[in-house]
């Protein structure tokens, strides 16, 4: 289904309706105008379908709340606002490109878990673009999303790609769930779950089934002198990159491959490449759209308070078995693709780190 | 985990003894993570002319200060600076991208600048 924001004119009009097959989206209409969107703590927006017996159907589903502010090339923060909700596009490409972003990502979460937003209660979706000079990176600082331009040289900048947006965005779904340490494996957990969900929402833009996603994450924000497609592949970790000057992607696939680091918080945007390919592995056994099968029981395994903060990779397999076993059953092939997913990996199957799954 | 540590590690091999042609500072910086994960090095081996500046910008910085973390945050980058002066005194530090302020932040862009200088000439 398309989302749009409906005008106020129209939904005048569909309030004003009095035909008896309208009477609930008249209903709906009236609702929605009936808020101040001004001062409203949380926002609504009406959708219309047609429903099977070809009637309008109107329901009110929760809208993002966005602000875009620009740092202006300094390394402060917020910056200034140039963009709300209510805001014509401001023309500037990065702003523009994190607030459709953020859109895209709140409609996946909604749409996919319904969950409103980063908090699940309507909270502010807050970014700042063109922070810092030649600034290669984004990151959350636990408040809001940041974006540099990048130098030039290695990154165009950051908010090319919906999956760098909602990786981001993704963190602070993860912290309101009840954190993933940003250290070891826990923090590759809290790493591998950005990817997961900022390449599903992507996937539920693109409209894309498992197999024809390419699993990358950042796909278009390297120049083109970068021998590379991405920064990372969920679905082959370590082959995303080979370049001159970058070297090559160096995530592991599997926990033979595990890399043992004091830098990145001990590796964890190195070592995720093992989560994330039990991940890929599982939505690809069960095909289809990602977002649905293996993507509801990573995201009930992080929103439904069985994970600690220090969570490791074996309690996280452990614990997406028992969702998958509670949501689909013992027998299900739900169960199989997810527990073959961590064997694969050599998460399950490791004497260090096997566990009965309940 | 941040830390701060000095003087020199245990795990550290003793460095040779400056003599004419080995500089009398040596400023490294790493930094590490991001949301690209990918690890830059720059080193500064400023000439013995500089090296009072440098020594200054150095003692200015809170090497022993209590590790300092920034457990609310993702993607961030992560910095470790290693600074040698003379045979005697080798400080490293590691920190988050939120404390590379003040002196830190001068260290550090120090040493970019001298690296891009170099690499220029």
């Amino acid at each position: 289904m398309r989302h749009a924001i409906v005008p106020p004119y129209l939904l005048a009009r569909i309030a004003a309706a009095t035909e008896p097959h309208l009477a609930h989206a008249a209903e709906a209409a009236r609702a929605t105008l009936a808020g101040k969107r001004d001062y409203r703590p949380e926002r609504s927006r009406l959708r219309l379908s047609i429903g099977e017996d070809g009637s309008l159907v109107a329901e009110t589903a929760p809208a993002p709340d966005r602000t875009i502010s620009d740092a202006r090339g300094r390394a402060t923060l917020p910056g200034v606002r140039v963009r709300s909700e209510d805001d014509p596009p401001t023309g500037d490409e990065a702003a523009d490109e994190a607030f459709d972003g953020l859109g895209a990502t709140f409609d996946f979460y909604w749409d996919a878990y319904r969950r409103n937003g980063i908090d699940d209660a309507g909270g502010q979706l807050l970014a700042t673009v063109h922070y810092g000079t030649d600034y290669d990176n984004a990151f959350w600082n636990g408040e809001r999303m940041v974006f540099g331009d990048g130098d030039g040289q290695i990154f165009t900048g950051f908010t090319n790609s919906l999956t760098v947006i909602a990786h981001e965005l993704t963190h602070g779904v993860t912290e309101a769930a009840g954190g993933l340490e940003y250290q070891g494996q826990s923090g590759a957990l809290n790493e591998s779950i950005s990817d997961v969900f900022g390449a599903l929402a992507d996937q539920h833009q693109r409209g894309q089934t498992a197999d024809q996603a390419s699993w990358l994450i950042g796909e278009g924000i390297f120049t083109p002198a970068v021998q590379g497609r991405a920064l990372r592949s969920l679905k082959d970790p370590g082959t995303a990159y080979d370049d001159d000057v970058l070297g090559k992607d160096p995530q592991p696939a599997h926990m033979r491959d595990y890399v043992v680091t004091t830098g990145d918080n001990g590796g964890v945007h190195i070592n995720s490449g093992i989560p994330n390919r039990a991940f890929a592995l599982a939505a690809l056994t069960l095909g289809g759209h990602a977002w649905e099968g293996a993507g509801r029981i990573w995201y009930r395994t992080l929103t439904s308070g069985g994970l600690t903060p220090t969570t490791d990779f074996a309690e996280f397999a452990a614990a997406t078995i028992q969702t998958a076993e509670a949501e689909y059953g013992v027998t299900s092939e739900e169960v199989s693709a997810v527990r073959d997913a961590w064997t694969e990996v050599g998460v399950i199957g490791d004497e260090r780190i096997e566990k009965p799954a309940a | 985990m941040s830390e701060s540590r000095s003087p020199r590690p245990d795990e550290e091999p003793p460095d040779e003894q400056p003599s004419e042609g080995s500089p009398p500072v040596v400023v490294a910086v790493t930094r590490t993570g991001g949301f690209a994960g990918l690890t830059k090095a720059w080193t500064a081996e400023p000439r013995e002319d500089e090296a009072s500046v440098w020594s200054e910008l150095i003692s200015r910085c809170p090497w022993d200060e209590p590790a300092r973390t920034d457990p609310h945050s993702a993607d961030r980058f992560q910095w470790n600076i290693r600074a040698q002066c003379g045979p005697d005194e080798d400080r490293r530090a590691d920190l988050p991208d939120r404390a590379l302020t003040g002196p830190w932040r001068e260290l550090v862009d120090a040493v970019l600048t001298w690296n891009a200088g170099r690499s220029r000439g």
